[in-house]
């Protein structure tokens, strides 16, 4: 097994000409980067902005890229230099905020920007949002916790194993199974209503 | 949709996937708009799992990204056009290597060649000393003015063989830079001229002998 053996592939693809395969980068880490780029900048419309920038930057750099650095790495620095560019040339100051999660009053600062800018946006996440962790709470002990190491605490199935004193094979199986579990209400909500296609792109 | 499909996918959300696996599930991925959405979803679970506050969801930032890569050449493509672009200057660029490495070469021989000659006639002259020797040790003796006398024989054949030094010091010399399909007609060529003159000097020393 080999860390970021997955991006690589689906970078190999699109430096061979498969467009598709770099829908499934984007889809993978566009909220990561999101998040990073709501470092800079003040609003989420603006951070998406940036990050789609830092995404189209990144696919037309990708014939450099070698795979001697780990993609998110290389992603991250790109989308690091974008939101300076577009701070610089907005002729703002950055700002920084603390998305350490032991700081509520950052957390809260941030949801009333993100209330006043995108209601709508605000209502659908807290909805997927909800309907994951309701989910969540209904999956048996030994899938939430193996779920929640490795989405919360980022484990590796090795790690996990280790800590659940179980083979790495019951930890993808486990890990798995959750998820099937959570997508199944997930997929509820998008076909109820909030449109898997506006959500997937 | 196939469970085991589906549990390769999960692995390989989190880079768990063996990387052979990891290629044949990404030609799979590009394609199966189904398998991607499956793949959208489990990013959109981590990210509610880590309460990514700030963050739409739900935002459309993969379909803005994936208009605007569709409109622009896929990457193969427009690297090798640009690779097809910056191609010209290579041979030019190669051409002119390959001259200046011939150039410094032939100075280099050029500025070599006395000294490869030397040792050469040294040895060949070692044969023969006992010519010359008779000659000069009894003027020596007899109190005469210091004289030189060249041998002759050894500095004719100097003259015959030299070339033959130069041509396997430049072959040497050529053999880092050339085919070995003209490498081995240039040595070819070496040894049956180097063949030809060892056939003629026993004939040579024949003659030095009856001399």
């Amino acid at each position: 097994m080999s860390a970021d053996a997955s991006d690589l592939s689906l970078v190999r693809r699109v430096q061979r000409g498969d467009k598709g395969a770099f829908d499934a980068l984007v889809l993978k880490y566009q909220h990561k980067l999101v998040k990073l780029v709501m470092r800079y900048v003040r609003n989420p419309a603006e951070a998406e902005d940036i990050a789609q920038e830092a995404f189209i930057k990144a696919y037309r750099a990708l014939p450099q890229f070698r795979g001697d650095s780990a993609f998110y790495t290389w992603l991250y620095r790109i989308a690091i230099n974008t939101a300076k560019n577009a701070v610089v040339s907005r002729d703002r100051s950055p700002i920084e905020y603390d998305l350490d999660r032991n700081n509520e009053e950052s957390y809260d600062m941030q949801g009333r920007l993100k209330d006043s800018e995108t209601p709508e946006g605000l209502v659908l996440t807290d909805e997927i949002r909800s309907t994951v962790n309701a989910a969540i709470d209904a999956l048996p002990e030994d899938l939430r916790t193996a779920i929640v190491l490795r989405e919360l605490e980022g484990l590796s199935y090795e790690e996990i194993a280790a800590a659940m004193a179980c083979p790495v094979g019951t930890v993808r199986s486990r890990i798995f199974r959750a998820r099937e579990a959570i997508d199944r209400r997930l997929r509820e909500v998008f076909e109820g209503g909030l449109g898997r296609a506006e959500e997937l792109g | 949709m196939n469970e085991e499909l589906d549990s390769q996918l999960s692995a390989m959300f989190d880079d768990e996937l063996a990387p052979g696996e990891c290629e044949l599930l990404a030609r799979r991925l590009s394609r199966d708009e189904q398998l991607k959405a499956r793949w959208g979803r489990y990013a959109v679970i981590g990210g509610a799992i880590r309460s990514e506050r700030g963050v739409r969801l739900n935002a459309p930032l993969a379909g803005l990204v994936s208009a605007v890569i569709l409109a622009e050449p896929a990457l193969a493509t427009a690297h090798g056009a640009r690779r097809a672009g910056v191609r010209w200057w290579q041979p030019v660029a190669a051409a002119a290597v390959a001259a200046g490495v011939a150039a410094v070469s032939v100075l280099w021989l050029r500025a070599q060649a006395p000294l490869a000659a030397a040792p050469l006639s040294a040895r060949l002259t070692a044969p023969t000393a006992t010519v010359p020797a008779a000659a000069v040790v009894p003027a020596a003796a007899a109190g005469a003015p210091d004289s030189y006398v060249v041998p002759r024989t050894p500095a004719v054949r100097a003259t015959v063989v030299v070339p033959s030094t130069e041509l396997a010091n430049y072959v040497v010399a050529h053999s880092v830079f050339s085919s070995p399909v003209t490498r081995r007609n240039l040595l070819s060529a070496f040894m049956t001229g180097e063949s030809g003159t060892a056939a003629e000097e026993p004939r040579d020393d024949a003659q030095g002998n009856v001399q």
